[in-house]
């Protein structure tokens, strides 16, 4: 195996080979394998750096639907393989029913609410940060790990240094008490860096494709997918301010506010004679009525102003150095300072300095950060953002730490 | 490489493949066109079916050519269909799925059909081809014995007057057991006779899937007394995506594709001309070296069991001689897969493992293997690819593998 990361960099430092084997008792990790390479890093580095390690296969949906592959044994596989190849234990840990009922169930739920929810926060919140964490806890884990980009800075979630992987979008929900037991083993290096590991050590999957999204949705997509699970009907697409009909859709639910694909609209595909393209602006959904418009100033596609719902503040980075100084003004009473994961309290007597608590924020996984005012419940930027669906997260951060966040109403 | 498992898939043999050759270029054409070139490769085709049938004593038009031995075994139940049709009337309607009070479209999607009909014995060792399809009509499974083979007594508990299909398998594709169809055929026969004396109309069938049989078994259906049975290419060293099911001529089967009429009208499709000229030259090779394949496989098995180490044998006694399982108990076989791999030596487990998508072998749990048994399985399948050096090599590196794997258990 391949010494030449430093320990330190990974975070990993208590431990080094040398010193384990000195030990009567290593700390015990289990890491969740997906298959892919950054788990599989993330396990032989732990392995490397005197762990024992453990890898754990979450089997969270095996379902094949009619036309649609469930790849999860070929990924069980592969990571079966490479605990084999790194000479670790491996188990299988079937949450299937878990997450059918926490994530699956909430995602279609959200939808027949005319939400666009986004399953992997859920997924990272309820099973692998929650029930996997328990189970490994109760199995007398020292830690669990797992391949995310993501670091842990001072007991802090942190944004990984691959700004182009980093995936704390996915983790702002986790809860501390297992932050406090995680290992990102790989959330400092770059994913070439994963890669390049991958390859040196002769892990086959170093360059396994990526899967994308949803992991039971596969490649077939999110529209195929509803429609095994909930009762559409077709409806009308109405221009909003003439409320003419201009054609007709699938299901008022496949669509997202902002969309300007897949419009069924006579003529040319959402065109007009013109050649502008229409929006949807509104979803009525007792009605069944997809609201279109090609004003592109509409407001219900600009907004200066987001309202977050179940917002989640990270008790672990609001005691951070840098932000201790806004979270006291919105408290009043730092002493206090509403602990661990609560939700915000409500900003009541607060004057008007302390409701601006400036952060930065990330609207989408990967999207570009963007600053903001938050007041506890509302995101307020300085022009106008083109506005995200419902039921997706803004995540909030100060600096590269990880402040929690909430979920668009 | 070191192959063994050659029950799962064989390579085409060099004879195969340039028998088949000349028709994927030169003698491309369409069996059912016009003009002469066409009408040899026809007769070619008609040849080389005749070919195959020959092998089990039966004629070309007692076979339709399929794509697969999965195909095969589905066109066989299609006998069911047949029988439905006939008793459909007012006071036997054709089932329907259960529920047909009218149900929305992704409530449709999610269910699937259960049919009322109770019609249909299978052994619980089958293949999943045959499991699923049994499912589908309702059938019932037959209890094998500890030895793997079919419970006599079961079967004939389990036969009604209701019954029209029993589906057993000469060879099974796990463990290698061969069914003694003979015997089954004799008491299916009986039955026949029984009904006929009581005016009772419903034909009895035997079906039988002998896609791992052809290798180093003399196949008669006469002799077997089967009404159908099953023929795979790709088991044999012939081209993957070619089966035959033989069907005798008092059973009338449902079309599985309809079209241009070919396969007597229950296969419609152009005619895979090369992969029945290679299917026909594998059969050929097979029954030539039936007699010395035999021998050679008794004496790589005999190998393998002295050389092998701390294992328990599981297939004992009535099966094939290049089936080869093993048991290492409190070892996880898949494990030693993908060690044995790293080696270049390729086998299988009836282990529930990511090859079986997570499910243990129901072949190994109805013949009473416990748990860590069946998850400590190996199966080895012997084939033309292997010579005594690698018989001699492959049970060194497998003994040293499972020693490190218990090394490694032991450290912890």
């Amino acid at each position: 195996m391949d010494s030449s990361i430093e320990t330190v960099r990974l975070g990993l430092a208590p431990w080094s080979a040398a010193e384990s084997e000195r030990s009567i008792s290593r700390p015990l990790v289990f890491v969740g394998m997906s298959g892919g390479v950054d788990s599989s890093v993330s396990a032989m580095l732990l392995k490397e750096h005197g762990y024992k390690v453990v890898g754990v296969y979450m089997k969270n949906w095996s379902r094949d639907l009619p036309g649609m592959k469930c790849p999860w044994a070929e990924d069980l596989a592969d990571a079966k393989r490479v605990a084999v190849k790194l000479g670790i234990d491996f188990e299988v840990w079937d949450f299937e029913e878990a997450y059918h009922e926490k994530v699956v169930e909430y995602m279609l739920d959200e939808f027949k609410k005319g939400n666009t929810p986004n399953p992997d926060i859920m997924c990272n919140q309820e099973i692998k940060f929650k029930l996997f964490y328990e189970k490994a806890m109760e199995r007398g884990a020292d830690f669990i790990a797992t391949g995310h980009y993501a670091r842990i800075i001072d007991g802090k979630l942190a944004r990984a240094v691959d700004e182009n992987k980093d995936q704390t979008y996915f983790l702002y929900r986790i809860s501390e008490d297992a932050l406090k037991h995680t290992l990102f083993p790989i959330g400092e290096m770059t994913k070439p860096e994963v890669k390049k590991l991958a390859e040196k050590n002769g892990l086959h999957n170093a360059y396994k494709k990526e899967s994308m999204g949803v992991c039971f949705v596969g490649e077939v997509g999110m529209k195929d997918f509803l429609k095994e699970y909930i009762d559409i009907k077709p409806g009308e697409i109405r221009e909003i301010e003439s409320e003419k009909v201009l054609g007709y859709h699938e299901g008022a639910i496949f669509y997202t506010i902002g969309q300007r694909h897949g419009l069924y609209l006579s003529g040319v595909a959402g065109e007009t004679n013109d050649g502008m393209p229409y929006y949807v602006v509104k979803k009525d959904l007792d009605k069944n009525i997809v609201y279109v418009s090609k004003n592109l100033n509409n407001e219900n596609i600009w907004t200066k102003e987001l309202v977050l719902k179940d917002v989640f503040i990270r008790g672990d980075a609001v005691h951070s150095r840098h932000f201790a100084t806004n979270w006291e003004r919105v408290n009043e009473e730092p002493r206090n300072a509403r602990p661990l994961g609560r939700e915000l309290p409500e900003a009541n007597g607060c004057d008007e300095a302390c409701r601006e608590w400036t952060v930065s924020t990330r609207l989408r996984h990967r999207a570009p950060l963007i600053q903001a005012k938050f007041d506890g419940k509302k995101l307020i930027f300085e022009s106008e953002i083109k506005r995200p669906a419902s039921g997706q997260s803004a995540v909030l951060y100060d600096g590269e730490v990880c402040l929690g966040g909430g979920i668009i109403a | 490489m070191i192959y063994l498992d050659h029950a799962a898939a064989t390579p085409v043999s060099q004879k195969v493949l340039q028998a088949m050759k000349p028709y994927f270029t030169d003698d491309f054409f369409n069996p059912s066109a016009a003009y002469l070139p066409a009408k040899k490769v026809a007769a070619d085709y008609e040849t080389a079916k005749g070919t195959i049938a020959h092998a089990i004593g039966a004629k070309a038009n007692d076979l339709v050519i399929t794509g697969g031995a999965t195909e095969a075994n589905n066109l066989a139940f299609t006998a069911l269909e047949t029988e439905l049709k006939l008793h459909s009337g007012p006071h036997r309607s054709l089932p329907s799925p259960r529920g047909s009070r009218a149900i929305s479209r992704a409530a449709a999607l999610r269910n699937t059909p259960s049919w009322s009909v109770n019609s249909v014995l299978y052994l619980e060792t089958e293949h999943d081809s045959i499991r699923a399809v049994a499912q589908k009509y309702s059938g019932i499974a037959i209890k094998v014995l500890p030895n793997g083979l079919v419970d006599l007594k079961d079967l004939k508990s389990k036969i009604t007057d209701e019954t029209i299909l029993i589906s057993m398998s000469l060879v099974n594709n796990e463990i290698g057991t061969i069914q003694p169809l003979a015997e089954v055929s004799a008491l299916v026969k009986n039955i026949r006779i029984d009904r006929l004396k009581r005016g009772i109309e419903t034909p009895i069938y035997l079906h039988s899937d002998a896609s791992q049989a052809l290798n180093l078994l003399d196949i008669n259906v006469a002799r077997l007394g089967v009404d159908m049975m099953t023929l795979n290419a790709a088991k044999i060293y012939g081209p993957k995506g070619v089966g035959a099911l033989y069907v005798s001529h008092d059973v009338k089967l449902q079309p599985i594709s309809v079209g241009g009429g070919q396969e007597q009208g229950l296969r419609s499709g152009t005619e895979n001309v090369p992969g029945v000229i290679g299917f026909a030259e594998a059969v050929c090779e097979a029954k030539e070296h039936l007699n010395g394949n035999r021998k050679k496989y008794a004496n790589f098995k005999k190998i393998l069991l002295s050389e092998l180490e701390n294992y328990e044998l599981i297939n004992k006694k009535h099966s094939l001689d290049n089936f080869v399982v093993l048991c290492y108990n409190g070892i996880d076989a898949e494990r030693l897969i993908y060690l044995l791999e790293e080696q270049n030596i390729y086998v299988a487990t009836g282990a529930a493992c990511a090859a079986s998508k997570g499910k243990k072998s129901h072949v190994l749990k109805a013949i009473g293997l416990s748990d860590s048994q069946i998850a400590g399985s190996l199966r080895l399948t012997l084939g033309e690819t292997n010579s005594e050096e690698q018989i001699h090599e492959a049970a060194r590196i497998i003994n040293s593998v499972v020693s490190s794997e218990k090394e490694r258990l032991r450290n912890g």
